[in-house]
C-alpha cells in the first residue's frame, strides 16, 4: 500500500517548501563575494615544490670525482623537493638530437628548496660523453620532475637498509645519507659500496664523514687488496659479517652486479617486499640491423623519421629532434605513453604497460623496439 | 588558425562523454588534456607486480544487460559498453564503528536489503521499505525531469510524484526522522555519506537516496582492467567518430568575443584554436580564477559563494600474502569513528583527528586483479578543511607516513585483519597529488559541496540559469550532477548534449 510522505503538520507546507529551494540558491548565489576569484591555492603551490615539472637549470659548478666520474651541481629556475634515492632527468640538445637521460640525484632533499640540485654521472654513453667533453659552467639544461621509487619507505621497509652500490650506483644512496646526518629521514643505512679499486669511489671522503651509529660504510674492492677495505664481490658472506637481524636490501648498480645478487640474496630467503632494484635504462638491443619508417603524429603536425631495429622507438623520435616525453628510459613510468596506429614492435625485458594500455594498443617508446614500418601518436613534450 | 566546432578542457570523466555526445551531434571536436592519459581520477598506476586502481570503488548504476542503469544506458549510447570488460561487486558494503558496537555487512537487491536490515534491528523493516519506496520515486521522478531537460510541469510532478515533491526540500536525517526509522537502522544506512562528502543534516535527502538506490537496486560494477579501460576505452571512442585528442596539452585561456561569448582557446603552446563552444571538465574557479580575462560579476560571485567539497586522500597497498590468509573478509569497508555524521563531519577537518576511511580491498571482486598469493587495497578519506595547505614540503613525506600509518592501524584494530607485515608496495595520493594531476583546488576531489542550498535539486532545476557566458558549459564533480563517476558521466552527457543543441541555435 502506498504511503504519503508528510513530514509537516500540513502536507502542503512540505510542497511550499520545495518551491523555495530556487529561490534559495539563488539568493545564496548572488551574496557570494564579488572579489577576484584566486588563481592558485596553498596546496596547489606546494604541489609545484613537489612536482616542479620540468624547469630550466644554470650549471654552476664542475667537481671531477674520479677519473671517469664527475658531479655536476645546477641552480634550478624553482625551488623544489624530493625524495632521497629518486632520479631527475637532465637534458639539452646535443648535435640536433632532443636528448634527455634519468640520473639520480646525489645532493640532498634539504638543498632542492635552496634550488641547488646534483648529478654524478660516469662517462659510458652518448650524453654522458657530451657532459664530460663539453658542458661547462653557465650552460642551461632541462631538468624533469623528481621521480621513481627507490626510496626507503617507513611503513614497508625494515627499520636497517642493506645498500649495495656498484660504482656510480652509490649516488641515490649518498643522498639518503646526506638525508639521515641532517634529520630528514630516519634510518639504518649500511652501504656496500663496489668499485674496481680505492681511485674508483666517489665521495669516498665525504661518505667516511657521514659515518654515524645509523650511517655505516663498508667499501669493496674488486680489482685491489689493500688494508681497511674488503676486496672481492659483495655477496651474502660479506653481508652476513656485517648484518644481521631484519633488512631491506637496496641495490643500484650495473647488471652483472644484480644477477650476482640475485643468487646470493636466496641464501637470506628474503620475500620480496624485502628487496628493491633501481631499474636500469634500456640500451642497444642486440638484433640484425633493419632500417625503419616511423609515421608519428604529434599535435597537429606528423613527421616521418628513421628507425634503425637496434634502439628504441624514442631514440628514433629524439634523434629527428622531436620533442617528446622521457623519462625513466626503462619503460617503467609510463611517461612517453604513446598510442600505435600500425606496426610491430617488441619489448625485450618485463612488460610493464598497464593491462588496458596493451588492450587498446598504448605502448612505451622508451623500452620498444620497431619490428616494422610503424604509425604512432605521440605526445608532446 | 585551427578551428574547432566545440573544444572540451580536460579529459576527465566528465569530459570524455562530453566529447563523445558532441561529435555523435556532428560537432568537429577538439579534446585537450594535461596529463599524458585521460580519466582524470579514473585511471590506474603499477608498482612492480601490481596495478592498483587509482580511485574507482565500485560504479553506482551500471547493472547487468538485463537490470541496466543508467550509466549501462548511457554507455550503451556512447558506444563503449562493448569495449570494457564489466565485474560485478558481490556485496554492497561493510560498516563498522567500533566504539557504537556497529558491525553490519549489506547485500545488493532491495528486498534482500530490508530482510537483513530486519535482522539486525528488528522492527526496522517499514521505514526501510518507504525509504526505498521513496527513493524508487525519486528515480522516477529524476527521469521524467531528465526527459524534459529539468523543465518540467509542477502540477504532473504533484500528482504523479508527490512524495518525491514532498519530501525534496528536507536533509537525510529530517526525513529519515520522519520515517521513524530506528537509530540503528539509520547509522546502517548512512553509510555510504562519505561517497557524498556532506553531513547528512546538510545533505538533500534526494541526492542521497538516489544514490542508496540506485547501488542496491542495480548493485555496482567495476572495469576488470581497474578504470583506465573505461578512460581509454572512450578515448578510442572519440577517434573512432573523428574527434581529435591532445595529452600533454593544457588549455591556458578561454577567448572571448565583444559580447563576452566564447570566442576560442589557447593552449599551453601558445596554439589559438577559434571555437565558439567550450565544454569544462574542471573547476568553474579555475576557469574564472586564471582563464579567462573578463568575467561577469554574477559569475564571480556564484563561484565564490560556492563550498569546496572534500579533498582527497587514498593509500595503495599491494599485500605479498592472499586476502583469506591476512583475514580481509570483504571488498568494501566504511570504517568510521561515531555514526553521527555530523560529528564524523567536524572530525575530519584536520589531519590530526580524521581517522574515517573508505577501504576496498579489490581482490573480493576480482580475486585475479593481482598474482596469487597477494591482494591489492585501498584506503580512502576526505578532509573537510584545507589542513593540507599547513604542511611544508619539507614535512609532506612524513605527513603522508603519519596518516597512512594511523589507516593501517585503524584498519587492522577495526577488522582484525594482520596487514602491516606484508606490504610490498605502497603509494599515498594526497591533496598535493590530487592538486597535481588534476588541478583541482586545494586537492579537492568531491567538487563543490551538497550544502543544504547547493543540493541536486536546486542545481538540476538552475540549470539553464546557472548557464550565464555563451559558449561556456561546464562538465564534471563541480558541475550540475555533483561529484562521483555515474555523476561526471552524466554531467558531460548533459553538457555535451546541450553545446550541441547550442551549436545548432547559435552556430
Amino acid at each position: 500500500m502506498p504511503f504519503t510522505f508528510k513530514k509537516q503538520i500540513f502536507g502542503f507546507m512540505d510542497l511550499i517548501r520545495f518551491t523555495k529551494m530556487v529561490p534559495k540558491r539563488r539568493e545564496k548565489l548572488a551574496e557570494g563575494s564579488a572579489e577576484k576569484i584566486p588563481a592558485t591555492y596553498r596546496v596547489n603551490e606546494t604541489a609545484k615544490i613537489l612536482h616542479p615539472g620540468y624547469q630550466s637549470a644554470k650549471l654552476v659548478k664542475i667537481t671531477q670525482n674520479t677519473a671517469d666520474t664527475k658531479t655536476y651541481e645546477f641552480e634550478t629556475d624553482k625551488p623544489f623537493y624530493f625524495r632521497a634515492g629518486q632520479y631527475m632527468t637532465l637534458g639539452t640538445n646535443v648535435n640536433g638530437s632532443e636528448a634527455s637521460r634519468p640520473y639520480a640525484v646525489s645532493s640532498a632533499p634539504g638543498a632542492a628548496l635552496g634550488k641547488r640540485v646534483a648529478f654524478t654521472v660516469k662517462k659510458c654513453g652518448f650524453f654522458s660523453g657530451y657532459l664530460f667533453d663539453n658542458a661547462k659552467e653557465g650552460d642551461i639544461f632541462t631538468v624533469g620532475d623528481p621521480s621513481g621509487e627507490f626510496c626507503y619507505e617507513p611503513l614497508k621497509d625494515a627499520k636497517h637498509v642493506v645498500a649495495v652500490a656498484g660504482g656510480s650506483g652509490i649516488t641515490p644512496f649518498y643522498s639518503m645519507a646526506q638525508a639521515i646526518a641532517d634529520g630528514t629521514m630516519d634510518f639504518k643505512l649500511t652501504i656496500f659500496y663496489g668499485a674496481k679499486t680505492e681511485e674508483d669511489l666517489i665521495f669516498k671522503k665525504e661518505l667516511d664523514a657521514l659515518g654515524s651509529d645509523k650511517i655505516r660504510l663498508v667499501y669493496v674492492l674488486s680489482d685491489e687488496k689493500k688494508a681497511g677495505y674488503e676486496s672481492g664481490f659483495i655477496g651474502a658472506d660479506l653481508i652476513s659479517k656485517y648484518v644481521s637481524g631484519d633488512f631491506t636490501v637496496m641495490m643500484c648498480g650495473p647488471q652483472a652486479m644484480y644477477a650476482f645478487l640475485d643468487k646470493e640474496l636466496k641464501k637470506f630467503d628474503l620475500p620480496p617486499r624485502r628487496i628493491k632494484k633501481e631499474a636500469n635504462t634500456v640500451g642497444v638491443r642486440d638484433v640484425k640491423e633493419e632500417h625503419y619508417k616511423i609515421k608519428v603524429k604529434i599535435g597537429f603536425e606528423s613527421y616521418t623519421v628513421d628507425a634503425d631495429s637496434r634502439e628504441t622507438v624514442l631514440v628514433a623520435l629524439e634523434r629527428a629532434g622531436l620533442k617528446v616525453p622521457a623519462k625513466c628510459r626503462a619503460g617503467g613510468c609510463g611517461f612517453c605513453h604513446a598510442k600505435l596506429v600500425s606496426g610491430s614492435f617488441s619489448i625485450p625485458g618485463a612488460d610493464k604497460r598497464r593491462l588496458a594500455d596493451s588492450k587498446f594498443g598504448y605502448f612505451h617508446p622508451c623500452c620498444s623496439y620497431p619490428d616494422s614500418d610503424m604509425e604512432i601518436i605521440a605526445n608532446k613534450a | 588558425m585551427t578551428k574547432y566546432d566545440a573544444v572540451v578542457i580536460g579529459a576527465g570523466n566528465g569530459g570524455l562523454v562530453a566529447a563523445i555526445r558532441l561529435l555523435q551531434g556532428g560537432l568537429k571536436t577538439l579534446i585537450v588534456e594535461k596529463h599524458n592519459l585521460p580519466g582524470g581520477f579514473a585511471t590506474s598506476f603499477r608498482r612492480g607486480r601490481f596495478e592498483f586502481e587509482a580511485s574507482l570503488h565500485e560504479l553506482n548504476d551500471f547493472g547487468a544487460a538485463n537490470n541496466a542503469g543508467d550509466v549501462r544506458v548511457l554507455f550503451d549510447e556512447l558506444g563503449v559498453t562493448d569495449k570494457i570488460e564489466w565485474i560485478q561487486i558481490p556485496e554492497a558494503y561493510r560498516v563498522i564503528a567500533r566504539s557504537e558496537n556497529l558491525d553490519a555487512t549489506m547485500p545488493f537487491g532491495v528486498q534482500a536489503f530490508i530482510d537483513k536490515m530486519e535482522a539486525y534491528v528488528p522492527g526496522s523493516r517499514e521505514s526501510v521499505t518507504k525509504f526505498f519506496e521513496l527513493a524508487e520515486e525519486i528515480r522516477l521522478a529524476q527521469a521524467y525531469s531528465s526527459s524534459v531537460n529539468g523543465q518540467t510541469d509542477s502540477k504532473y510532478m504533484v500528482a504523479n510524484y508527490g512524495n518525491f515533491v514532498r519530501c525534496g526540500s528536507y536533509s537525510v536525517n529530517q526525513v529519515l526522522k520522519t520515517l521513524k526509522m530506528p537509530q540503528k537502522a539509520v547509522d546502517i544506512i548512512s553509510a555510504y555519506w562519505c561517497y557524498l562528502g556532506a553531513n547528512l543534516d546538510d545533505m538533500s535527502f534526494v541526492h542521497y537516496a538516489s544514490m542508496v538506490n540506485r547501488y542496491i537496486l542495480r548493485g555496482a560494477a567495476m572495469p576488470k582492467m581497474r578504470s583506465h579501460e573505461i578512460s581509454l576505452a572512450m578515448v578510442e571512442r572519440i577517434r573512432e567518430l573523428g574527434g581529435d585528442v591532445l595529452f600533454n596539452t593544457e588549455a591556458v585561456k578561454i577567448l572571448t568575443d565583444a559580447e563576452g561569448g566564447v570566442s576560442g582557446v589557447v593552449l599551453d603552446d601558445g596554439t589559438e584554436i577559434a571555437t565558439r563552444h567550450v565544454v569544462c571538465n574542471c573547476a568553474p574557479h579555475v576557469v574564472y580564477g586564471k582563464m579567462m580575462d573578463k568575467v561577469p560579476e554574477a559569475e564571480v560571485r556564484a563561484t565564490n559563494a560556492r563550498k569546496f567539497a572534500g579533498r582527497g586522500f587514498t593509500m595503495f597497498l599491494g599485500l605479498d600474502r592472499s586476502a583469506d590468509e591476512l583475514g580481509i573478509e570483504n571488498h568494501n569497508y566504511f570504517l568510521y569513528d561515531t555514526m553521527d555524521s555530523v560529528k564524523q563531519y567536524d572530525r575530519m577537518r584536520t589531519i590530526a583527528d580524521n581517522d574515517v576511511q573508505a577501504t576496498v580491498c579489490l581482490n573480493r571482486a576480482l580475486p585475479d586483479c593481482s598474482p596469487e598469493g597477494t591482494c591489492m587495497m585501498y584506503f580512502t578519506t576526505l578532509y573537510m578543511s584545507d589542513d593540507w595547505a599547513n604542511v611544508k614540503a619539507e614535512d609532506y613525506f612524513k605527513t603522508k607516513d603519519y596518516v597512512a600509518d594511523k589507516m593501517i592501524a585503524r584498519f587492522e584494530r577495526d577488522t582484525g585483519a594482520k596487514i602491516r607485515d606484508h606490504i610490498e608496495e605502497i603509494s599515498v595520493a594526497t591533496p598535493m597529488t590530487y592538486a597535481r594531476y588534476c588541478g583541482h583546488p586545494q586537492g579537492v576531489i568531491y567538487g563543490y559541496e551538497s550544502q543544504y542550498w547547493d543540493g541536486l535539486m536546486p542545481r538540476l532545476q538552475m540549470m539553464a540559469e546557472d548557464h550565464r557566458i555563451r559558449g561556456l558549459r561546464f562538465a564534471g564533480g563541480y558541475s550540475m550532477r555533483l561529484s562521483g563517476y555515474s555523476s561526471a558521466y552524466f554531467s558531460g552527457d548533459i553538457s555535451g548534449r546541450q553545446t550541441v543543441g547550442d551549436f545548432k541555435r547559435e552556430g
